[in-house]
């Protein structure tokens, strides 16, 4: 909205060539950011913290340079669900159901909800983790980090929650500063980064597959689709959504990057043996100093909220799109019974299974981790028919080339998550 | 439900989709994988079956009327060659599951957008017409082949008896976007709901299809639904519009609010757009848009009714009754003089209950509670709390009276910091 309307009469033409470039460019980019950067955020949450942690302290350095392989794999999967939702306006499961109908449709929202919830309930887990090294016992971190995270949203606009998440990005950042607290040799950081080494030894496999699954993810592809449609962008903006994922995709793997390289250059080097995001930043106060253990205790409590509470919210508005549920943010309760029904829900059940003493919770995040393996293959099998249907996608549709690389980064996701599957059952 | 064989009276369309086609000398045809329905009836009929032949991939047609009985097979007349024909759709016609069947409609009683679950279709005397429209839990446990399991447990764990949620096809708008596109001159139903219920409806909808719906209204409805639209989603239909229809149904708006969405528009569109409106109204609006919006000068219309002091009560009543359709405002008639200076203002109610020969002089009340042009909104809004007006009018520094502010334009400034 301009500020004086007497600027829109007066003639202004020439001026606005000469603002156009570079500047308009980037303001257009930072007014349009935002899906990209948060979806990708939250994918570093309590449990890929773990895994990164676990992957540095037990293999070292070894496992760095698949980070690189993930980031392309990353930005191919979530560039066709930019492009999706920025074309059709519409959701992935609303694409998913007018294509496929309402049987696929159902399960595949069980199924959605199931793993989320698994999810949910580790994002609680790294909370009460987390609080815990300061010294908060998880009777009342738990159920006060749920209330705040049920009254954000339930309370809440849309602007205020998506300026809450957006300063919670910010916080990442904690990792990064670990990371150079420690001062590491860069030298072999880089060499190893850039060489990679593959050991065919089950248990190196194993946490291989743990990294790309962790870090994609099915939820995924569902928030950042309906976050780009939430924008409201246009097919002409198509390429700033599309910087946005680049972005947000390295951003991501940087903060992997410093997780695994911290836990790599201390915990691996002094032969500790950790089993938990919590076990890590313990053993890090003796080795790094008692700041740095701060600082990775708040990055898990910071990511734990965070995807506490995107996860409950992505899957409600997922399954109410898929539905036709009313689903906003920006509507009470009462009119939108089954938006926040499943919202409180889940955010319910993963407060309260937290709570219950004696949970198995290293299995329950295990088995959500492995319905999250699962359910991916179908996911990125329902993108690519989707992507290439030229009566959604017009055309926007993939080229040849796009479709062989995202064919073949699927089958080898398909590879890896059966693998997974396969041997967290066996 | 039973499928047995004697004629049902109503059916379900997942119920008849995949069903195995059979002529009267028991030769299979294939499957049914649509039907092909009539929209020129208020029920629709259904007049096609396209159906996939055995072995065959792409579909193919034949008319309804070859079916004898509809049962756990469809029977049908042994199908001549001429029977069958390419499974296209011609005008006025469309398809239930391609265009209906989980897709996204407007419930235009109930001011909602939802998806269907299922069709539900009335078979009489071999004539099957559309009827409702199932976006419930049961059609969509039906889909599934659970909706027995359902009803029992339903029936069992919470003595509930789970009944369909049907909406009759009168009240049903498809959004579907090709056929949309085909069904708009014959039946736009989305006329029919209140100007709010509407705008609510477009701004739900996702971008394609909010433009496309918009662009199906006629210029009036068009005009009323933008009035309650998000600014910013004002100028993005508008944005897509040529000038001249963009300009006819910027015309239908009040003044203010003409002024308030085409200050939001970029220079050059809003130019455009200018010089297609009517001179009278163009100028109206320029004037509007020189004053910040926030600002009295912004909020007011210029659409209000004035008459110099010694006109009578009942000039002034004849001139409300004319104008009324065009005002902003008419629960007051302001009194000024040739310059536009501000005398007094007389309340409708005044002058309903005064002598028609009276001048308005006599009746007029003089202590006139104005704003400047400058005022900002919130001075504005203590105002109208104070006084309980309708509307405050808008003067210059000369108290030459420029406009009114309305309460309705008020609140939408306003409304968005109350809160939720």
């Amino acid at each position: 909205m301009p500020e004086n309307r007497s600027e829109t009469n007066t003639s202004m033409g020439a001026e606005k060539v000469s603002r156009k470039g570079f500047w308009k460019t980037l303001g257009i980019f930072f007014a349009l950011i935002g899906p990209g950067i948060i979806t990708s955020n939250v994918d570093n949450d309590a449990g890929g913290i773990t895994t990164y942690s676990l992957a540095g302290s037990e293999f070292g350095l070894t496992l760095l340079w698949t980070l690189i392989p993930i980031t392309l794999a990353l930005i191919i999967i979530q560039e066709m669900c930019a492009r999706m939702g920025v074309v059709s306006g519409k959701g992935l499961s609303a694409l998913i159901r007018e294509r496929f109908g309402a049987k696929a449709t159902f399960y595949l929202m069980i199924a959605l909800f199931f793993t989320n919830l698994g999810n949910t309930i580790s994002e609680f887990a790294g909370v009460a983790a987390s609080l815990e090294i300061f010294g908060v016992s998880k009777y009342l971190s738990v159920p006060v980090s749920a209330f705040f995270v049920w009254w954000l949203v339930v309370k809440g606009s849309y602007k205020s929650v998506e300026k809450a998440f957006l300063v919670a990005c910010l916080f990442y950042i904690s990792y990064i500063i670990s990371g150079f607290l420690v001062k590491p040799d860069w030298v072999q950081i880089k060499a190893e980064f850039l060489t990679p080494t593959l050991h065919f030894d089950p248990r190196f496999l194993t946490m291989a597959v743990g990294v790309v699954g962790t870090t994609i993810a099915p939820w995924m592809q569902f928030y950042l689709q309906s976050s780009v449609v939430d924008k409201g962008l246009k097919a002409e903006d198509y390429q700033y959504a599309r910087m946005d994922v680049i972005f947000g995709s390295i951003i991501v793997n940087v903060v992997a990057f410093f997780i695994i390289m911290l836990c790599a250059v201390t915990i691996f080097q002094s032969g500790i043996k950790i089993e938990t995001a919590k076990d890590a930043a313990l053993a890090l106060a003796p080795l790094a100093g008692k700041y740095c253990t701060w600082l990775f205790a708040f990055g898990l409590l910071n990511a734990s909220l965070f995807a506490a509470s995107i996860l409950p919210l992505s899957t409600a508005y997922t399954i109410c799109e898929a539905f036709g549920w009313e689903s906003s943010v920006n509507r009470k309760f009462g009119e939108a019974p089954q938006f926040y029904g499943l919202y409180s829900l889940m955010i319910f059940l993963g407060m309260g299974i937290i709570l219950f003493p004696d949970i198995p919770l290293i299995s329950i995040m295990f088995y959500s981790q492995v319905i999250n393996g699962a359910l991916l293959p179908f996911v990125l099998i329902f993108m690519l028919i989707l992507v290439n249907d030229r009566r959604i996608m017009g055309n926007y549709v993939n080229g040849w080339i796009l479709n062989l690389i995202c064919f073949l980064t699927i089958i080898v996701l398909i590879f890896l998550s059966g693998a997974m599957v396969y041997t967290s059952l066996r | 439900m039973v499928v047995n064989s004697s004629p049902q009276v109503f059916l379900f369309l997942s119920q008849i989709l995949g069903k195995k086609i059979i002529d009267l000398t028991g030769r299979r045809w294939g499957r049914v994988s649509d039907l092909v329905v009539t929209t020129a009836d208020l029920y629709p009929s259904v007049t096609g079956v396209l159906f996939i032949p055995t072995g065959r991939k792409t579909p193919s047609r034949f008319p309804w009327h070859r079916i004898t009985e509809v049962g756990d097979r469809l029977v049908v007349h042994p199908l001549a060659p001429e029977d069958q024909a390419e499974a296209t759709v011609a005008e006025g016609e469309l398809l239930l599951k391609d265009s209906l069947l989980d897709k996204q409609i407007v419930d235009t009683q109930g001011a909602k957008i939802l998806r269907v679950n299922d069709l539900h279709l009335l078979n009489v005397n071999h004539h099957l017409r559309l009827v409702h429209v199932d976006v419930g839990l049961r059609g969509l446990m039906r889909r599934l082949g659970l909706q027995r399991a359902m009803d029992k447990f339903f029936q069992w764990f919470l003595d509930y008896h789970l009944s369909d949620h049907l909406i009759p096809w009168r009240f049903v708008q498809p959004l579907s976007s090709s056929d949309f596109l085909r069904l708009k001159i014959t039946q736009n139903r989305l006329a029919q709901l209140h100007p709010a219920d509407l705008a609510d409806i477009i701004e739900e909808l996702d971008v394609n299809k909010r433009s496309e719906v918009f662009q199906s209204l006629d210029v009036e409805t068009a005009a009323e639904a933008l009035e309650e639209t998000d600014p910013k989603i004002q100028v993005r239909l508008i944005e897509n519009l040529n000038p001249a229809r963009a300009s006819d149904i910027i015309e239908e708006m009040s003044p203010s609010e003409a002024a308030d969405l085409l200050g939001d528009l970029p220079k050059e569109k809003a130019e455009g757009i200018l010089k297609e409106m009517e001179k009278e109204m163009a100028e109206d609006v320029k004037e509007l848009l020189v004053h910040p919006e926030e600002k009295a000068g912004g909020l007011m219309t210029s659409s209000f009714p004035t008459l110099p002091p010694q006109a009578t009560v009942k000039e002034a009543l004849d001139l409300l009754r004319q104008q009324a359709e065009n005002l902003d405002l008419i629960y007051y008639l302001y009194v000024a003089d040739e310059e536009g200076h501000l005398l007094g203002v007389t309340s409708l109610r005044g002058l309903l209950a005064a002598n028609p020969q009276v001048s308005l002089s006599d009746l007029m009340d003089s202590r006139i509670i104005s704003v400047g042009l400058e005022e900002k909104k919130e001075g504005i809004a203590t105002r109208f709390a104070k006084y309980g007006f309708k509307g405050i009018p808008v003067v210059d520094e000369a108290n030459r009276i420029k406009g009114v502010i309305t309460f309705k334009n008020l609140l939408e400034v306003v409304a968005p910091q109350l809160g939720k």
